[in-house]
């Protein structure tokens, strides 16, 4: 008889996952490279969620000009279009496969997935314009 | 193998494992020996015949979480239009804000945000191949729940005192 192979032996997980193995599976075929943009953002969002949700935290009630003065400064300015981008996309990946696992009708599911790339990219186009013009408009 | 004293093994823990509740009994699947089959059950049983785990209430939690925080995106691009814009846009999202439903959905989304961070991190640890054991799965989901409510409140103190 076969002894299941444990799950705290992280040798077996890593070779039952290894890149040639896996690399063609998944929807699609590019599974994986939605999987990687998930965790490396979600890597990134670490440290920039952190510090966003700090500022935002102290900005969220403050006055226009307190506002508009930290992000037009260079770090806030970078720092929140980055975080912006890094947790549109990680949002993106994540409603996806919400959408994968509850809508089951093609024309459906195609059309909320259309639905959702069209808002998560109008979201990241608009909040990058806004803070570029604060940043540009000094 | 010898085949005597598995069967025999076999219908021990077969006949051990057939404690059905009467409503249950009609609908389950039997064996050739008319014997019920009992299946995993799915969480959509719940909380009915699903027992309460930790581990799978602070996964739909990280995906309920995941999905505020995306239509949370919607008011921070709102937020940040607003301040670009200046004028009457600021402030009506500033009254917004200061409102009570607003300062009840700054509360949420950093709950969701300080929960989704800290069962992210859990996650990741996961996807590196460690944490898998149930009993630790479970003390690092109590310890996901204890660092929200800590960030959570470390947060709102420092936002009052603020």
């Amino acid at each position: 008889m076969k002894k299941p192979r444990s799950l705290s032996n992280p040798a077996a997980l890593r070779d039952a996952t290894v890149l040639r193995h896996v690399s063609q599976l998944g929807s699609a075929r590019d599974g994986l490279r939605e999987w990687r943009l998930q965790r490396l953002t979600a890597l990134a969002l670490v440290p920039l969620g952190l510090y966003f949700a700090a500022s935002m935290l102290w900005l969220a009630t403050s006055d226009r000009m307190t506002a508009a003065a930290w992000l037009g400064s260079p770090i806030p300015a970078l720092l929140v279009m980055l975080f912006v981008v890094a947790a549109l996309a990680h949002a993106l990946v994540g409603l996806r496969s919400v959408l994968l696992d509850y809508v089951h009708t093609r024309a459906r599911r195609l059309a909320a997935d259309l639905f959702v790339r069209a808002v998560v990219v109008i979201l990241a186009g608009a909040s990058v314009l806004a803070v570029l013009k604060l940043f540009l408009g000094r | 193998m010898p085949t005597a004293t598995s069967a025999a093994s076999n219908t021990k823990t077969q006949e051990k494992r057939t404690v059905v509740t009467p409503t249950r009994a009609g609908s389950d699947p039997k064996t050739s020996d008319q014997r019920t089959v009992q299946r995993p059950l799915s969480p959509f049983m719940f909380p009915t015949w699903y027992r309460f785990q930790i581990t799978s209430a602070l996964s739909i939690l990280h995906r309920i979480t995941g999905i505020g925080l995306a239509l949370g995106s919607i008011l921070l691009a709102w937020w940040l239009i607003a301040v670009a814009a200046g004028g009457e846009l600021f402030a009506a999202t500033h009254a917004f804000i200061a409102s009570p439903i607003g300062m009840l959905l700054l509360l949420l989304w950093s709950i969701a945000f300080f929960y989704h961070l800290c069962n992210g991190i859990r996650h990741l640890a996961w996807d590196a191949g460690h944490g898998f054991e149930l009993r630790t799965a479970a003390r690092s989901g109590f310890a996901v729940i204890a660092a929200t409510v800590l960030l959570t409140v470390l947060a709102w103190l420092y936002v009052l005192v603020a």
